[in-house]
């Protein structure tokens, strides 16, 4: 009985933990950090707004460095290799992300993510590598649209099989709008899938007990029965 | 080599408690390069479970004995565990479907490491209370660099309400499932 009171103890101090701590503790391999969203879904709460990047590339020889340009929140990456752009008469070259708002809708696509739009002032030559993060508590997009104005039109520039966790990546040759999403037929919307949660749990408390109790039943009976 | 480090079980503890803390920050470190999460994420558990080889079952906390009520006990232990990410689930995270089964690889292996071979060391050191806070002090050292420092003490006290469930119950059967369940579903 003490070991039950010190377990149910520990078990109210580890909720208590585990509540304060926003959004919520969470043991997987969800990132802690919330994603910042320009139109939040609506179950969204304490959003904050997303950042935009800037950089300034290096022209040496003739040739763009090396290097990579990113939103101060992380949540999109760009990785430009050596030579990447036409420099041509240029000593550097600026290339700036930038969160889009208001938020592209366009029809017959679910976007998963902020659209950011990506500029330089040169274009690109060469494939480059683009990473964007993605919210953990939506479904996972499928791939990376591109297009050149906010209004579309959206092509698929592809996503690589598995990257990390929560993150897409892609390659393109070109810069412009850039958004993860799915086709709008490729998912159920019947709500949201982090409904499921308290689905599972509202289970499991059934499981314990309604197969707790036989369970217990039985063990008082097999005991009495040995003190018999 | 637990065997021979049986009659020294300090060193026995310094030995496991470096592994698998080295274990659980290399596969934090490693899951966040490109194409590499799945993968470190399997080895990494996998890893965590040979900290479990040379230990007899029953010393681990494994046994068929009660086994309905080891399974029920997890269930019970995943309510708690996500009971608070369940009262906030208009923002609980999703799981990507291919982290599914790296997800089930790393509950075991975090439970076999450290509720089961750490747990065993530190009791054979000192007692359950050595074991008991020990194992949730390494636990939660090895979480610091996979969470951010704000979450440490949720994870402290996951940690302490699995360790105390071993200790209570003698089992780990219960804390797999409830791990295992609590991994999958957030």
């Amino acid at each position: 009985m003490k070991r039950l009171a010190l377990l149910a103890s520990v078990a109210v101090v580890y909720l208590l933990a585990a509540w304060m701590v926003a959004p919520g503790f969470y043991d997987g391999f969800a990132p802690q950090q919330p994603y910042n969203w320009v139109c939040p879904p609506v179950h969204i709460s304490g959003n904050l707004p997303p950042s935009s990047g800037h950089l300034v590339i290096k022209v040496i020889n003739g040739i763009s460095d090396a290097t990579a340009a990113f939103t101060d929140d992380g949540q999109v990456v760009i990785y430009f290799n050596f030579g990447v752009f036409d420099a041509t008469g240029k000593s550097v070259i600026t290339v700036d992300l930038r969160p889009v708002s208001p938020c592209p809708k366009p029809s017959g696509l679910t976007l998963a993510t902020n659209t950011y739009l990506i500029t330089a002032d040169a274009p690109l030559v060469k494939r480059s590598n683009l990473k964007m993060l993605y919210s953990d508590i939506v479904p996972a997009p499928s791939t990376v649209y591109l297009s050149t104005s906010a209004d579309g039109p959206w092509s698929s520039i592809g996503a690589n099989s598995q990257a990390e966790p929560f993150t897409i990546n892609t390659a393109t040759d070109r810069l412009g709008y850039f958004a993860a999403g799915y086709p709008a037929n490729a998912v159920s919307h019947g709500g949201p899938s982090s409904q499921v949660l308290p689905i599972v749990i509202a289970g499991l408390i059934i499981l314990v007990l309604v197969a707790g109790i036989p369970v217990a039943m039985i063990r008082r009976r097999n005991r009495n029965g040995e003190a018999e | 080599m637990l065997w021979v480090l049986a009659g020294r079980p300090a060193i026995r503890v310094a030995v496991i408690a470096a592994y698998v803390v080295l274990v659980e920050w290399s596969r934090a470190l490693v899951i966040t390069a490109p194409f590499a999460a799945t993968a470190a994420l399997i080895v990494g558990g996998i890893a965590l479970m040979l900290s479990g080889a040379g230990w007899p079952l029953e010393r681990l906390g494994i046994g068929r004995s009660h086994l309905a009520l080891r399974i029920l006990g997890g269930c019970a232990l995943a309510v708690v565990l996500l009971l608070p990410a369940a009262a906030r689930a208009s923002a609980s995270p999703i799981l990507p479907a291919f982290l599914a089964v790296p997800a089930v690889v790393v509950s075991i292996g975090e439970e076999i490491a450290f509720r089961g071979a750490l747990y065993a060391a530190l009791e054979d050191l000192g007692g359950a209370p050595v074991a008991i806070i020990g194992s949730t002090a390494l636990w939660t050292a090895a979480h610091a660099l996979s969470h951010p420092p704000e979450f440490l003490v949720a994870v402290a006290g996951a940690g302490l309400l699995l360790a105390l469930w071993r200790w209570a119950c003698k089992d780990l059967v219960g804390p797999i499932i409830g791990h295992v369940i609590a991994d999958l579903a957030i």
